[in-house]
């Protein structure tokens, strides 16, 4: 290595050795400096300045030299299109080479050069490489044409290149047949990519056995295309394919498997022998060394269950967790031994997954809480149990998120209330994020009287409200002691007014002096206020709503889906992805993101807020329901919210509340 | 498939190579690779999988470099990832060690590779025996001008080239089983599976045709006998150059194998085993003074053969300290960097029992940082046995020179990978 100067000095030297007619000479040390430059650009130095002088060294018989300079030119030739068409003789020289290796290699690079008006140069030498005698010139070539037509797009498809190109579909060389495909599929994209028809897709089935695991994965998503005429046809073609089911590249079987799915979408009874036969390969794939590969073949089981939820139950001791694996692979492991309860592994599962919830992962417990949260809808009894023993280990974040867990079920199945009662007194020494708070104080609340001592418990979080930060916090609690106040009011009756008479006087006082106060719960306090003094009978009307709803359980508990609603997506990359993220991913390509903080029309805005506010839209109803409502919104958002539209209306409404 | 660009980077993130195979993406966009990372890794919810905006990283890690591929197709998630396996599978086969240092090293060849392995986003040549012959080593030291054109890059038989001469013929065969168990605290298995594979090492001149027998079960139905102890194969998988309709026929493996090594087959079985290295623990904490761990391992294989290098890695709390050791046979060893014991021992019998005993301090201050609980561990390899009773019953070579070739056997159960 060449002592460390600064970039400019360095690249002034390469300059100066390339020149140089000794170094020229030595071919070795021609070759090291070459080196050097080539060290340079992959360390993100701009050595574009010594292009002349790189043009020169394209001149040599030395192939590894040769690709070196290449690679320069393909890296640089965007910022110098002009010096870049000096190497083209070069190339174009190359590409008659007698050594079919010299000729892909220019060839390849010319194609590379993306630079405006190349194309001219190109055709000819692309053309002629399509017939070349060696076929890896012609793998070359091939996806030449597509890389030529990436660069017009204007320019219209020459129907002769496609032509050629369909017929070397025949040719002899598997990898040039299957990058005829791809590069056709580039070319007619305007147009539908690639048509395969009933001898193409035959001639395509008849060659598998030749391809490698790339093109059997890929010739196998283009047979998708292809529609078969009849019943009999579709047999033909899943029996010759049958192997590839058994392949030992999980690329090709999951390919198999779509392929086999979208074949035989209208004969039910054969997509789900397919599927029964993935499961061998599929649950390899889980287990294989490839935690990559592992965590994709889980994602497609966890597809696969969304339609057959009781399909792996009798293996789902694969899906236990090994003390290595990463989280990713024991979310997914989590969720799917979810699925796959039934009365006779109840019993095992569980167990596995209490182990999880005292992992070190404070995020992988919850994960594992919740999901038992999520059995507990089936099994209550069993699960409650569970987790009620988890509140021995006294650890904040595993009763903060038993507590968020019981209060979803208490709604969904009311059955469990007493039991849940029981476990509650307690915990609220091992509390202190919000959502566990919140989750608490809710049950206390809605649930107070089947627990002697909630009257108390709420009164402590009452006296300490000072301190609270959280806004949602401090509504959830108003709310609680006033829903508590109803069926206990003689332990209530104090400290609801002592509570009450804080959020209001004390937020008078403040508003005047400080804006960022939190005016929801304000308004909160306000608002019991207002219909306390309206009277009993009134207050009861309002807040006795229902105490559970187990029609809500629909929305967790997946309804079935059919086969062919996934089988599209099968094998892509949206499997992989969380379901919101991947929404949010396509919806993103089709229109632009909301300007953030310039000017957003009322319409929207006021759009916005709604959403916002209504709960309905945070819940996904494959995450399992929670009943935050998410009125949390902090008064800086509201602030900033309401400045934009009618930030003058507010300041009359504060100035007539004050009077 | 179709790969935009693939990059290699060191830990920082600092691209190391990297190859723009489409150019329909922005080199730019790796620089939000890192910091996605490390957010996600804050937050719990790390996969292999990132987005940003509209781009797609796929990514796996080897050693302390990550492989990168980027596209902004809803590509076939498989099928990158095991082109950046197969990638890091070639690169290890060139450097041997394939690490930040190799790549560094080795920056001309790891150009070169890139090149062939992929052509606008799409796999090439991937097999590391077929580059092998038209990228070189020696591509630093200047020799002939011309190179030869391989012959494999045209052949019908893409795995294995013409005109190999070898003096002597031999093949031999691995039999490779790894038994991959779980045991739960109370001591009943959770987990049991035996991962097994042929492994072929060959030495063979021209084009020599291979037929492979095994005890399959099925086969054996298939033909009416049913004497000998068979085996029931399951999720059988093999090499490409197995013909594989002849084996859905009358169950024979036939091929034309690649020179060198490489598997022939994997398979797995699902019964059921008994733990072969059976340990039983006693593992007393007292707080704030000091630890002591009883362990007991028995061998429950045939007394017959015996397990080499036997490793039972013991895990203590992160400041456990003044380690003491005895043992009934073996050497225990305290590694503080991994919190384990690891207690060895060089031969250990069927049938044998055999005792290890610590004791640690504990400071009187205890940390609070939580600890996991990871399971004890055991690795070991018992040579001439297989837990499943799979036998090569025959290897028969046949090339047309009518050449004499010897084929040796060689069995091997090993602890697996969990």
């Amino acid at each position: 290595m060449m002592p460390y100067l600064g970039s400019e000095d360095a690249v002034r030297e390469l300059k100066k050795a390339l020149s140089n007619p000794h170094i020229q000479g030595d071919r070795l040390r021609y070759r090291n400096v070459i080196h050097k430059v080539i060290r340079h650009m992959t360390l993100g130095v701009d050595v574009s300045s010594v292009f002349m002088e790189m043009v020169k060294a394209s001149a040599t018989v030395d192939i590894v030299q040769k690709k070196l300079v290449y690679l320069y030119m393909c890296t640089y030739a965007p910022q110098k299109p002009d010096l870049a068409l000096l190497t083209i003789n070069t190339l174009c020289k190359d590409c008659s080479d007698p050594n079919p290796m010299v000729r892909g290699l220019a060839l390849r690079s010319m194609c590379n050069l993306r630079m405006p008006g190349i194309q001219e140069y190109i055709q000819q030498p692309v053309q002629n490489g399509l017939r070349d005698k060696a076929s890896y010139v012609r793998r070359v070539a091939v996806l030449g044409c597509a890389k030529m037509q990436r660069q017009q797009w204007d320019v219209e498809i020459d129907g002769a290149i496609v032509n050629e190109l369909y017929s070397l579909l025949r040719d002899p060389d598997p990898i040039v047949l299957v990058n005829s495909l791809r590069a056709l599929e580039e070319i007619l994209r305007g147009e539908g990519g690639v048509v395969i028809n009933k001898p193409i897709a035959h001639h395509l089935l008849n060659r598998m056995a030749d391809l490698d695991q790339w093109g059997q994965s890929e010739v196998l998503t283009f047979l998708l295309r292809y529609k078969p005429r009849s019943e009999e046809e579709v047999f033909d073609i899943l029996n010759i394919l049958d192997n590839y089911l058994k392949s030992t590249h999980i690329s090709v079987v999951m390919g198999a498997t779509k392929l086999f799915l979208a074949l035989a979408k209208a004969f039910p009874h054969v997509q789900s022998d397919v599927l029964v036969r993935l499961k061998g390969p599929l649950l390899a794939a889980c287990t294989s060394e490839s935690r990559e590969m592992c965590f994709a073949a889980l994602c497609h089981v966890r597809e696969i269950l969304r339609s057959l939820p009781g399909h792996f139950s009798n293996l789902y001791k694969k899906f236990f967790c090994s003390y290595n694996d990463p989280h990713y692979i024991k979310n997914q492991k989590i969720d799917i031994l979810c699925e796959l309860v039934n009365d006779e592994n109840v019993h095992s599962i569980l167990e596995e997954l209490r182990v999880c919830c005292t992992d070190v992962s404070t995020q992988l417990a919850h994960t594992a809480v919740f999901a038992i949260g999520r059995i507990a809808r089936t099994y209550s009894e069993k699960c409650v149990k569970i987790l009620a023993g988890l509140l021995e280990y006294k650890q904040e974040h595993i009763t903060s998120a038993v507590v968020q867990t019981f209060r979803d079920l208490v709604w969904l199945c009311p059955q469990c209330t007493g039991s849940v009662c029981q476990a509650v007194p307690g915990c609220e020494e091992n509390i202190q994020d919000n959502e566990g708070k919140q989750a608490l104080i809710w049950l206390l609340g809605m649930h107070g009287e089947l627990i002697p001592n909630a009257p108390y418990i709420l009164e402590d979080y009452a006296d300490n409200i000072k301190t609270e930060l959280s806004p949602t916090v401090k509504m959830e609690l108003l709310t609680a002691l006033v829903r508590l106040f109803l069926s206990r009011p003689a332990e209530c009756q104090d400290m609801l007014g002592r509570l009450i008479y804080y959020c209001i006087v004390f937020y008078e006082k403040i508003i005047i002096t400080e804006e960022e106060t939190n005016m929801a719960v304000r308004d909160r306090g306000l608002f019991y206020y207002r219909l306390l003094s309206s009277g009993i009978n009134d207050m009861k009307r309002v807040l006795s709503g229902p105490k559970s709803d187990s029609s809500l359980g629909v929305l967790g508990d997946r309804t079935e889906q059919p086969v062919n609603s996934w089988v599209p997506v099968f094998n892509t990359l949206a499997p992989l992805y969380d379901k919101k993220l991947w929404e949010s991913i396509t919806a993103s390509s089709g229109k632009c993101e909301l300007p953030v903080g310039s000017k957003t029309n009322t319409k929207t805005l006021v759009a916005d807020f709604q959403t916002s506010l209504d709960p309905e839209t945070h819940h996904d109803p494959h995450d399992g329901v929670t009943l935050l409502s998410d009125i949390a919104m902090t008064s800086e958002l509201f602030e900033e919210k309401m400045d934009h539209s009618n930030h003058r209306s507010l300041l009359e409404h504060r100035m007539e509340e004050k009077r | 498939m179709s790969a935009s660009a693939v990059f290699v980077l060191d830990l920082k993130g600092k691209p190391l190579i990297c190859r723009n195979y489409k150019g329909d993406i922005n080199m730019m966009e790796i620089d939000h690779f890192m910091p996605l990372v490390v957010q996600r890794e804050e937050e719990g919810n790390l996969t292999p999988l990132l987005v940003h905006g509209k781009v797609h990283f796929l990514w796996i890690k080897h050693s302390n470099l990550y492989l990168v591929a980027l596209t902004n197709k809803n590509a076939n998630a498989a099928l990158v990832y095991s082109f950046l396996y197969k990638v890091v599978e070639v690169f290890t086969e060139y450097f041997k060690e394939l690490e930040e240092e190799s790549i560094r090293d080795n920056f001309v060849i790891v150009y070169e590779l890139l090149d062939e392995v992929m052509d606008f986003g799409f796999p090439q040549t991937t097999e590391s025996k077929i580059l092998q012959e038209y990228i070189t080593q020696q591509g630093n030291k200047l020799e002939t001008a011309k190179s030869r054109v391989p012959t494999t890059v045209t052949n019908a038989v893409s795995w294995r080239s013409e005109g190999l001469k070898y003096k002597k013929n031999e093949v031999f065969i691995d039999v490779i089983e790894s038994v991959n168990l779980l045991v739960n605290s109370n001591g009943s298995v959770l987990l049991s599976e035996i991962v097994g594979s042929v492994k072929l090492k060959v030495f063979l001149s021209g084009m020599p045709e291979l037929r492979l027998g095994l005890n399959d079960r099925v086969l054996f139905e298939l033909t009416g006998r049913n004497k000998n102890k068979t085996v029931e194969l399951e999720d059988v998988k093999f090499h490409q150059c197995v013909r594989l309709s002849r084996f859905e026929n009358d169950r024979t493996i036939s091929f034309i194998p690649p020179d060198g090594d490489f598997e022939l087959m994997s398979y797995r079985l699902n019964t059921q085993v008994k733990p072969l290295i059976w340990i039983e623990s006693v593992i007393e904490k007292f707080s704030h003074s000091r630890l002591e761990i009883m362990v007991k391992a028995k061998g429950q294989f045939k007394k017959q053969s015996v397990a080499n290098n036997v490793e039972i890695s013991v895990p203590v709390p992160s400041d456990a300290d003044s380690p003491k050791f005895k043992t009934s046979v073996g050497s225990a060893k305290y590694v503080p960097e991994k919190n384990v014991v690891v207690w060895t021992i060089k031969s250990f019998p069927g049938g044998k029992e055999y005792l290890m005993r610590a004791h640690f301090g504990l400071p009187s201050v205890e940390t609070e940082e939580l600890e996991g609980k990871p399971p004890i561990g055991v690795k070991f390899e018992i040579p001439y046995f297989t837990v499943s009773g799979i036998q090569v019953r025959y290897m028969k070579i046949i090339e047309k020179s009518g050449y004499q070739a010897l084929p040796w056997v060689r069995y091997i159960t090993q602890s697996g990978g969990m």
